[in-house]
Formats: structure tokens, C-alpha cells, sequence
């Protein structure tokens, strides 16, 4: 998809890849929704709700990175950045957000949480 | 089992460990045979025995020692009477009936009425305060008298009243240990090794008064000391009887059934009664008691067996091992000791690491063993005991440790039915079912569905190599899941730190692919842990991995459940201005916090701050973090003292605030507290600090080791000095000693239990060049440590790396 058609189908752009700090999230608010985006090691980004899956809520974005798993920070669950699926022995999922990297602009969406009126 | 519908009625008087592992094991080899009934005289669900020493030392709680829960019973339809006594067998109508005049019929009957402590009969032995140690409520009085009594004494240096007295050690008592013999647990060690392990029971703080034969308790109602043979006396508030133990036979002997020393039972468990069986610590098999768990688990199988209808092999007896729980000391003992003319001694005393082995051979075959400091081969010495199987070179390598070892080890050797795991009952061939059913990987699967390794943990090794030998080939990717300091590697701490020293490794990431992690990215356990001992090591080289560190250190404030932070500006010493407290006020107004709270560490704590404004507001509060998040210096507590109060000998605010501004911002392994007194009254509460000194006229006196939190210790004294500067030296050596040592996360409380009190006193205080060396080290540190708010405050770089937000407006293009 070209830039334009991104921004057509609901994606907002949310900055160059460079703005992103490897193993670190980095939190990105699109209107009232909070997500938090991080970048692996192997430069991969992936974006999910800012929220903890786990019993204590609390939020995500400095939790630990490692390769494509993230650490709940409260709970210490290990989270997947590509689906949000909580890895075993414990159960969840955190919400994803598809991200598309286009002449090294990333961008993010669509966002539901964001927009509370119906489009598409 | 005759009739297809009606079932027979067990009924077992005992719910300890033999009666109930007899009924699990009833229940495995045909569930449904019977209709079963269990009496127990205390009024708890079967717990394990063995581990009350656990409760003691505060270790485990009595929840976490339960074996079978009362769910448990229910599940399997057993009807339980807890806090009933049988008081009579009727053997001839086939009937129990309990102490309240309930009767119930059986067509088989075990008794499994365990023992009890063996009460010396000298004069004043009823006064109130002596007691046994052999159930929770033995356990009980001995938690409620470490908190009112100080001098305690327990009677006999076997097993039980060593573990019995470290207990009440680490509970904070004094404590004396009396006993007949010349030498410790002299029916399981011999000389050298009773003495090497009263050596190493010293240096924990016990005291012995051997060869001492207890005449009388001294005291009015209660009992306020000892009187021995030879005329001299020991004081004692307190006192437990160890010196062995009683079969219960009283419900047999009074119900006809033939009695000795024990319940008299033949090699089916048989008593002389028909249909009634003994099984445990109650019976004499062969003219012998036992008091230990292994030979119960033993006679419980074939009992078992015997009352399914499935065929066994009679008991023969057993071989009995003893090993010691008592953290830090290794000992183990089975079947022959002693040196004797027709044995043959293999011998081994290392002084220097203070181990000894020794094995003592028969007719060319192992007849026994003795292992103190290193009970790593237990396991295989105790079967190659059991099976007299003949001396070999291999044999004579592995225990004297100069074997390389072999995959698998002795587990191969190990027979199917043999008890790997002693506190748990189960057996080799339980172990490997369930690695092949499940397709298990891990000895922490294999503790799940088993309870193997889930007690002491002493079979650890043995279950390892079960594993191994039952995976063969598969078994590698599952070697990581072992011991190591996480998940992703098999390497201890110490060969962490030692392999990062020999290779020179920088960074975490060095780390991680020269000691082949198996996750290269590390988790979130050996992060941190990494990022800490490197830093350690090489503090000018070493660059902070911020992406290593968890959160709180990361955004260097407490983060809470909603998200928010909770931030603690520094206040040393507990200290503050009017200024200073109205500029607190001003900026929690500012920022709409949602709670100011004075913490415990004398500090005050600005909750609900959002995580964007962080940065913000430490720079208009304009002072350092307080590190209230941190594994670190938390705070120096102090009382007012000499500047003050009537009482202050010493000036503990000034000196609080020098130590707190001297060490703060150092990474530790865990959290450090610390607490400046100026007079014994000790009002900052420095015997709960990981370092509390108190102020004494001329002196102060400085307190390790102490712990107010989830595992409460009191600090033991340290030293005393006379200056201010031999102060200083002595806090930055044992601190240093400690940032040198411990293991990530470990509090110095833990710490100081693992290298011991007398070695760190013996480093710190007494090697004067090795303390300089210490305090010189962590000059080396602290030279490297920076404010970390300022930094933030003065990096925009790393600012916008931390904090940086990025906010996309909603709707504008839309609407």
C-alpha cells in the first residue's frame, strides 16, 4: 500500500522507524487510545494496547523485550508482539494493532478504541 | 473384592505419612476395593513429618507442608475423622471404637499410630516449658517460646534435636544443645565426622555441652534450667527433649495384640491379631523400630500390595540413611560407620573445604558410607548399600570424587520400585511413567505431577539423571531448564561472575552468546542480573543497559497498578527544611497528586504521578531521587540523637546523612537499608537493616543481616568501633563484600545465611589488607555514579528515549 492508501484505510502515521529505540517501548497515543509500541532487536515494530493482561493491571510499555517476546512488567508474563497472546503456562491477550512500514515511515492502525464513531 | 457389590471396610487409626501413603498406594493399585475410613488423633489432613523443621525455622508454612488436603479425602470418597482418638480394637467382633464411644466395623485394620518423643524420667521433667518435637503442636509451642524466651536447650545431638535446635537458632534464641555422647548423632557418624559437623554447627551459632547426663530440671513452676550428672548446671527458659523416640502402642497393647518395643508385625505387616496390620513407626519388624521415612514408604508397598491380592515380595527391612535438613551442612549416613576388623575403610577428610567421606566395605562389597560437606553421591552410595554390590575402581572414583562423570549416572542402576524421593515417596519407575506418559522435559514438570524434589530437595541430582536417562537423545534442549540462574542457561551465579572475570565480557549480549544462552536475548529473570554483575565488575567499563533494567529502575520511580508513578524525592538521613517541605507541597499540587505519604524509610512518597510528566516534575522539585524504587541504597533511618535528645550519645542524624550521601545511587544485588542510632534505645530500628549501627558512649556497634520484610531476620552484631572513619571503613567493606558476593536479588539477610556470619566476620573485621582492599574497590564504585533525574533532565536524548510520547490527534481530517 502506498502512503496515501494507508491514510485512506484509517492509518495514522506515528513517526520514522529511527524514532523508535530498540527493546524499549515507546507510548503512542492516537486520540484516547493508548498503545504501546516497541522495536525488536531485528527491527521488527509491533503495537499493542497499552494494558496488562495479567490479574493486577497496571501497563506494558517497560516491560523487558526479548527477541519477539515482551515481559509483563507487573506480572511477568511473556507477552507475543506479533499477537498479543499471552505464552504459556499463563492465559491471555493483549490487543494488536497492525503496523506498516512504508519509505521508513511507520505507520499504525486502524485504531477501533480511537474512533468511537462508525465508519467503514 | 469377593462380592461384586459390596465393598470391604478399611479402616486405618493413624492419619500420618505410613497410614496415608498406604491408602494412596491402595488407591493406585485398585481404586475401589474398599470402603475406607481414616481416624487421626491431631486435628490436621496428613501432613509431612520431616518437614516441621521447616515450620520451625519459619521456612515453610503449615499449609505448604500438607501432603493430602482434605479435598483430597473427599475426591476419593475416605471418610476422615480429624481430632479423633481410637481407643479400642475389638478384635474379635472386628470393630474400633474412638474415645467418644463411637464404634466402627472393619474387615481389615492397619495401625499406622506413628510415634512419639521419648521423655527422659528425671525429676522435674513435668514443669511447664520442656517439651517434645514431633507434631504441629510441638512446632507451635516452640514458634510461641522463641518469642518470649531467649535461653533454650535441647536434649540430644541426633537428628531431630539438631534440626529441632537450629530452628530455634534461627529464631533468635541462644541455644545449647546437651547431649549424653561425646559425639554428634553418634548411631549414624563416627568420630571424625560427629566432630566436623559439631564445627560446623558452632560456627552457626550453636553451642554444645557434650557428654553431659541430665539429672533435673531446676525451677519453680516453670523450668529455668538444667542440673547434670557431674554437678554442673545450664540455665534454659525453654527446653525440647530430643533423645529419641516412642513406638504408640498403647490402643494394640491394650486390645490384646502382641507387643515389644513396638506394634510385632512378620514380613506382610502382619500384627498377631487376624485382619489387622501395622505399618510405620508404630511396628517392630524383625525385632526392629524404625523412626525414619524411607523404611515406612517401603512397608506401606507391600502392605499395599499384600491387601489388593497382588503378589509382592515380603519385607525384608530396610537399610536405613539418615541425611541431615539443615541448611548449609551436608551430612548423610547408611548402614555401617564405624571402623571394625572385618570392614574395609576407604577414606577421604579434606580439611581445607571440610568434607569427609568415607566408605566402609565387606567381603569386597559396600556395607557402608559416611558423607559430610558433600552428599552429592548419596544416592548412589545409599543403593549400592542396599544391594551390596561389589566394590569397583568406578565406585571407588565416584565417591571420592575423581570420576568423570557419565551420562545417566547412577540412576541406570537404580531398581524401579527404589524410593527416589524420600519426603514424597516415589520411586524410580513413578518418575519415569511420567516422563514418558506426559513427555515431561523438566524436573520442575516432574515435581509437578509427582512432589519429587518438591520437599527438601536433596534427590534433585537423581531425578536430573532419571530424566536424562529416560530422554536420552532428547534430553539436551531440555538441560537448560535445570539450574541455572534462569531459563535460559545451566550456569550458576558463580560461574556467571567467574566467566565474565576469565573472558573479559562487557556487555549482557557477550554474555549471552559466549556462555551459549539458549535464548539469545536473554529473559526477563538474567536481564537485570546480567546488567547488575557486569556493572560490578567492570564499573568503568561497563555501560547501564537500560533495556535491561526493570521498570522502576528504568523510569527511576515506583511504578503502581493504575499506571501512575509514585515518586520520592531524596531526604537524607530523613532530614528536611520548611523550604524544602513547601516546595514538596507546591509541585504535589502542581501536578494533582493523588496522595502524599510518609513512607516507612522516613521519607515522603508524591503517588499518582503520570509517567509523561515524571521528568518534569523531579526538575521543578529540584532534588535528587530518593531511590525508592531501587536495588540500592534506600534510606539511612535515623532517630533524632545527641543534636536533640536526652538520651543521644552520638550524633545519628549527622552520621545517617553521611552514609546516606556517601553510598546512595550504588547498584546493589537487592534493596539495602540502613539505620543510624545514637543510644541502645535503638528508636530507628536498626536491628531490622541490612546495616544498623548503634551509637554507645565511645563506640558504635554495627549490626549485618537484618530483614523487617517478607522473611523477617534480626541483624547480628558485626563489630564495635571507636571512630567515625574505622565506621565508614567497615560499612563500605561489607558492602562492597556483599556487591562482590551476592546473588542477584538476594538480600544481605539471605546472604549472610549462605557465607555465614563468622566468614564474613572473618573477611571483614579480622583481614585488615583484604578490608582496606574492599573499601578501596568501592571508592573505585562510587566514583561512577551519577544523579540519574538530573541526567535525564540534562540528556534530551535519553529523555525522549525514556519519556517521549508521540500523540496523534483523532478526527481532524475526518469530520
Amino acid at each position: 500500500m502506498t502512503k496515501s492508501e494507508l491514510e485512506a484505510s484509517g492509518y495514522y502515521r506515528i513517526g520514522a522507524v529511527g524514532d523508535f529505540p530498540e527493546r524499549m517501548g515507546r507510548l503512542v497515543h492516537i486520540g484516547a487510545a493508548e498503545i504501546a509500541v516497541f522495536k525488536t532487536s531485528e527491527g521488527a515494530i509491533h503495537a499493542l494496547a497499552n494494558r496488562s493482561p495479567g490479574p493486577r493491571g497496571g501497563t506494558i510499555v517497560d516491560g523487558i523485550v526479548s527477541g519477539d517476546v515482551l515481559y509483563d512488567p507487573i506480572c511477568d508474563w511473556r507477552i507475543g508482539l506479533a499477537d498479543g497472546a499471552v505464552r504459556a503456562p499463563d492465559r491471555g491477550q493483549v490487543a494488536v494493532y497492525p503496523v506498516r512500514i512504508v519509505d521508513d515511515e511507520v505507520y499504525l492502525g486502524p485504531v477501533p478504541e480511537a474512533r468511537p464513531q462508525t465508519e467503514a | 473384592m469377593q462380592h461384586e457389590n459390596k465393598r470391604l471396610r478399611l479402616v486405618v487409626v493413624g492419619n500420618g505419612m505410613a497410614g496415608i501413603n498406604t491408602v494412596e498406594q491402595i488407591l493406585k493399585l485398585s481404586p475401589g476395593a474398599y470402603d475406607i475410613t481414616v481416624f487421626g488423633s491431631e486435628p490436621y489432613p496428613n501432613y509431612n513429618r520431616i518437614q516441621l523443621s521447616y515450620v520451625l525455622e519459619k521456612s515453610k508454612s503449615i499449609d505448604e507442608i500438607i501432603l493430602n488436603s482434605r479435598e483430597w479425602y473427599a475426591a476419593n470418597g475416605i471418610e476422615l475423622h480429624t481430632g479423633t482418638t481410637v481407643a479400642y480394637i475389638d478384635t474379635a467382633a472386628k470393630t474400633v471404637t474412638t474415645s467418644d464411644g463411637a464404634a466402627a466395623p472393619y474387615d481389615k485394620l492397619i495401625i499406622a499410630t506413628g510415634s512419639k518423643p521419648f521423655m527422659l524420667p528425671v525429676a522435674g521433667v513435668d514443669k511447664q516449658g520442656i517439651v517434645g518435637f514431633r507434631d504441629i503442636a510441638d512446632c507451635e509451642t516452640m514458634l510461641r517460646a522463641a518469642g518470649q524466651y531467649r535461653k533454650a536447650a535441647v536434649i540430644g545431638g541426633g537428628l531431630l534435636g539438631l534440626e529441632a535446635a537450629k530452628g530455634l537458632l534461627k529464631l533468635g534464641m541462644d541455644v545449647t544443645v546437651v547431649h549424653l555422647m561425646e559425639d554428634l548423632m553418634e548411631r549414624q557418624l563416627d568420630h571424625t565426622a560427629a566432630l566436623l559437623l559439631r564445627q560446623e554447627l558452632e560456627l552457626q551459632g550453636l553451642k554444645f555441652a557434650m557428654g553431659k547426663k541430665t539429672e533435673e530440671f531446676l525451677g519453680e513452676t516453670r523450668v529455668s534450667g538444667l542440673r547434670f550428672s557431674d554437678g554442673t548446671t545450664l540455665d534454659a527458659e525453654f527446653v525440647v527433649m530430643a533423645v529419641g523416640i516412642k513406638p504408640n502402642v498403647e490402643l494394640a497393647r491394650s486390645s490384646g495384640l502382641e507387643v515389644n518395643r513396638g506394634i510385632v508385625v512378620d514380613d506382610l505387616l502382619r500384627t498377631s491379631a487376624e485382619d489387622v496390620y501395622a505399618v510405620g513407626e508404630c511396628n517392630e519388624h524383625r525385632g526392629v523400630c524404625y523412626g525414619l521415612v524411607a523404611p515406612l514408604f517401603e512397608q506401606g508397598a507391600v502392605l499395599a500390595k499384600h491387601l489388593c491380592g497382588v503378589d509382592t515380595v515380603p519385607y525384608a527391612g530396610s537399610v536405613v540413611s539418615t541425611q541431615l535438613k539443615i541448611s548449609g551442612v551436608e551430612v548423610f549416613s547408611a548402614g555401617e560407620f564405624m571402623d571394625a576388623p572385618d570392614l574395609t575403610v576407604v577414606r577421604m577428610h579434606d580439611e581445607w573445604r571440610r568434607i569427609y567421606k568415607k566408605v566402609l566395605i565387606r567381603g569386597g562389597k559396600v556395607a557402608g558410607g559416611v558423607l559430610i560437606g558433600d552428599s552429592s553421591q548419596s544416592a548412589r552410595l545409599q543403593q549400592w548399600i542396599r544391594t551390596g554390590t561389589v566394590m569397583t575402581d568406578d565406585i571407588h572414583a565416584t565417591i571420592m570424587g575423581t570420576a568423570v562423570a557419565q551420562p545417566g549416572g547412577g540412576a541406570a542402576e537404580l531398581a524401579d520400585e527404589e524410593i527416589v524421593c524420600g519426603c514424597n515417596g516415589v520411586t524410580k519407575k513413578m518418575i519415569v511413567d511420567v516422563i514418558r506418559e506426559r513427555d515431561l522435559t523438566t524436573v520442575d514438570e516432574i515435581k509437578m505431577a509427582t512432589g519429587a524434589t518438591r520437599s527438601c530437595g536433596g534427590c534433585k541430582p537423581v531425578v536430573e539423571q532419571i530424566l536424562k536417562l529416560t530422554l536420552g537423545d532428547k534430553y539436551d534442549s531440555a538441560a537448560a531448564k535445570k539450574q541455572g540462574i534462569c531459563d535460559c542457561t545451566t550456569l550458576s551465579r558463580d560461574e556467571v561472575v567467574a566467566a565474565i572475570k576469565e573472558k573479559g565480557l562487557i556487555t549482557s549480549k557477550e554474555v549471552r552468546y559466549a556462555l551459549d544462552w539458549n535464548n539469545k536475548e536473554g529473559c526477563s529473570k538474567c536481564r537485570p542480573a546480567l546488567n547488575y554483575y557486569l556493572g560490578m565488575i567492570w564499573p568503568q567499563e561497563h555501560e547501564d543497559e537500560k533495556d535491561s533494567r526493570f521498570v522502576n529502575e528504568r523510569m527511576h520511580g515506583n511504578i503502581q497498578k493504575d499506571g501512575t508513578f509514585g515518586v520520592v524525592p531524596r531526604m537524607y538521613g530523613g532530614v528536611t527544611t520548611p523550604e524544602d517541605l513547601r516546595l514538596i507541597a507546591d509541585v504535589a499540587v502542581k501536578y494533582n497528586v493523588k496522595l502524599v505519604k510518609v513512607t516507612g524509610g522516613q521519607r515522603l512518597d508524591l503517588l499518582g504521578v503520570k509517567r509523561e510528566d515524571l521528568p518534569a516534575i523531579w526538575s521543578d522539585l529540584g532534588m535528587p531521587s530518593g531511590y525508592a524504587y531501587a536495588k540500592a541504597l534506600r534510606t539511612v533511618k535515623t532517630c533524632v540523637g545527641s543534636q536533640f535528645c536526652r538520651f543521644g550519645t552520638k550524633d545519628s542524624m549527622g552520621m545517617g546523612i553521611v552514609l546516606e550521601k556517601k553510598y546512595e545511587r550504588l547498584d546493589m544485588p537487592a534493596k539495602f537499608k540502613m539505620a543510624v542510632n545514637g543510644c541502645p534505645r535503638n528508636c530507628a530500628e536498626s536491628s531490622t537493616k541490612d546495616i544498623g549501627i548503634v551509637g554507645n558512649e565511645g563506640a558504635w556497634e554495627i549490626y549485618v543481616g537484618g530483614n523487617g520484610g517478607i522473611k523477617a531476620r534480626l541483624a547480628e552484631l558485626l563489630c564495635k568501633v571507636r571512630t567515625d572513619e574505622e565506621l565508614i571503613e567497615i560499612v563500605s567493606a561489607f558492602t562492597q563484600y556483599y556487591r562482590e558476593t551476592g546473588k542477584y536479588l538476594e538480600r544481605t539477610s539471605d546472604w549472610i545465611e549462605r557465607v555465614g556470619l563468622e566468614h564474613v566476620k572473618a573477611v571483614i573485621v579480622e583481614d585488615a589488607a583484604g578490608r582496606k582492599a574492599l573499601a578501596d574497590r568501592m571508592e573505585a564504585a562510587l566514583e561512577r555514579v551519577r544523579e540519574p533525574w538530573q541526567e535525564i533532565l540534562d540528556n534530551p536524548n535519553l529523555r525522549d528515549r525514556l519519556f517521549g510520547e508521540i500523540k496523534v490527534p483523532v478526527g481532524g481530517q475526518t469530520e
